[in-house]
């Protein structure tokens, strides 16, 4: 063992701008496969959250006696998808909006403290909160007939939802074309460091070499270069994740609210790393398998 | 030591080596001489298993090596030495480590190597160069640094590809010693080469190829 990691290390220090550009290139495969499941993780999380986050405001028509709003709040409130049900007065709902937006306050006291209908802010159980259960509960209480109107605010998040969904198939699809198209270059990019080292192996299969003493420095060379291309991937993406963690906190605060970007879980950094490893081992094995295959 | 029966070696529809038999006994040296394209390379290229006959038999110490599995084939090379006019030298690797890699493939122990590199250096006249990279020596250097690689493992036959081919006369005089001399400690050489002077310096038996076609002939002494 300690021969073949010797020998290993002389092959890597003999050919080192090669062993170099084969794990720059595992490198970026791993990187650009790593930068795609980052940004559908965060944005799927993204989702999660809006989508708990997500509560229903039902306003009732102007000149709602007080009494069938108690009665309407009491009706939403038995009903089993409603976690909460909150009475938002006329009142309330023009001191919070003087409250949040204190240069409109003039303009509020003109308009008189019914400026804004009452409402009643609902919100959901998590198990009825997908967008099709959403909407149905809203259009029932729009069929109800007390409301003006009932804003649930779902439906861009809907189609973000679905835009999710195409990203995910169509990034399964580019994700495979840039699996096949990278597993290509680094099958290329290590033929090229085989070829390179071509008199090195025919001089070896001439002095009596077995295949296995000659495909085994090859095979941890490769495992060796998946490693460190897996490694330089995963510090690239964590670099790339602290510098825009904090500039989309700064540029969209409302939009990512309490919402942190994620980085890929520890699991994931793993799978990574395998990846790398078992990868580079296979590539430069089956690189090395072919073209003992062409010697005499 | 070297038998060949009837061997015919063809690339596609035209006979490189057409009904080849001979001997060559145990340590004995012998020349394969002929005109370029006489098959003399190919027929080398047999007896190192690097090429298979079309038909006939190549045996190597008794062992038919035209019927042998591609995994076996090492086990006939570290018992075959060969040398080529090319020298085939990793030539950034040093004088030792590029006849260490001889028993480092047999899996040879350090102390080994400590003890044999020196040893063969010290036949072909190169003791005292090991550290010095191949690549910087001359052709004759190259040349015994590859008959060194060649014998470390003390083969029990010895072949050689037009080992003067590159080198000048006196070049070529010191390398036809060296495997004269190791002919001498009992290994059995067998020599490609079309250098008449060469074989008249140094006679023994010749074995002639022509078209394909083998003609023994005895030396001229």
């Amino acid at each position: 063992m300690m021969q073949l990691f010797r020998r290993t290390l002389r092959g890597i220090l003999e050919h080192l701008y090669l062993t170099v550009v084969g794990a720059g290139v595992i490198a970026a495969a791993l990187l650009l496969i790593g930068t795609f499941v980052l940004v559908v993780r965060n944005l799927d999380g993204l989702v999660s959250t809006w989508n708990h986050d997500a509560h229903i405001s039902a306003y009732f028509r102007p000149q709602t006696p007080a009494e069938v709003q108690v009665a309407a709040q009491q009706a939403i409130a038995g009903r089993r998808e409603v976690a909460s049900v909150e009475h938002v007065t006329a009142e309330e709902a023009t001191v919070w909006m003087k409250e949040q937006m204190p240069q409109m306050a003039p303009v509020m006291d003109d308009l008189g403290k019914e400026a804004l209908p009452a409402s009643l802010e609902i919100v959901l159980k998590p198990e009825y909160l997908t967008t099709e259960q959403v909407e149905a509960f809203a259009k029932s209480l729009s069929d109800a007939g007390s409301f003006s109107e009932v804003d649930y605010g779902r439906d861009w998040v809907g189609r973000l939802d679905t835009f999710l969904s195409v990203l995910r198939i169509f990034g399964g699809v580019l994700g495979g074309l840039t699996a096949v198209g990278t597993l290509f270059l680094v099958a290329n990019t290590v033929h090229l460091a085989v070829y390179a080292r071509r008199d090195e192996l025919a001089i070896m299969r001439l002095v009596g070499a077995t295949d296995g003493y000659i495909v085994g420095p090859f095979a941890m060379e490769g495992a060796l270069q998946g490693l460190l291309g897996s490694s330089v991937a995963i510090a690239m993406l964590w670099a790339l994740h602290q510098s825009l963690e904090g500039r989309l906190a700064t540029m969209l605060p409302a939009a990512l609210g309490t919402q942190e970007l994620a980085f890929l879980p520890a699991p994931s950094l793993l799978l990574l790393i395998l990846v790398g490893t078992l990868g580079g081992t296979a590539v430069n094995t089956v690189a090395v398998v072919r073209f003992l295959r062409s010697l005499p | 030591m070297i038998r060949l029966y009837h061997v015919v070696k063809s690339y596609g529809d035209r006979d490189a080596l057409r009904d080849v038999s001979f001997h060559v006994e145990k340590g004995e040296m012998v020349y394969l001489t002929g005109p370029s394209g006489a098959g003399k390379s190919t027929l080398l290229k047999l007896l190192y298993g690097a090429e298979r006959p079309t038909s006939g038999k190549v045996l190597i110490g008794g062992t038919d090596i035209s019927q042998l599995p591609a995994g076996n084939l090492p086990m006939i090379r570290r018992n075959v030495g060969v040398v080529f006019q090319d020298f085939k030298l990793l030539p950034m690797r040093t004088v030792a480590a590029n006849v260490a890699l001889a028993l480092e493939v047999i899996g040879a122990s350090e102390e080994q190597l400590r003890r044999r590199v020196p040893a063969v250096l010290n036949i072909v006249g190169l003791r005292g160069r090991e550290d010095t990279v191949a690549g910087v020596l001359s052709g004759g250097e190259q040349q015994r640094v590859a008959i060194a690689r060649a014998i470390v493992n003390d083969p029990a036959i010895l072949l050689a590809d037009e080992p003067t081919g590159n080198l000048d006369g006196s070049m070529a005089v010191e390398v036809l010693e060296i495997l004269q001399a190791i002919n001498l400690r009992g290994t059995t050489v067998l020599v490609a080469t079309h250098d008449i002077g060469l074989m008249d310096r140094f006679p023994h038996r010749k074995l002639r190829l022509e078209s394909g076609r083998a003609v023994s002939e005895r030396p001229r002494r």
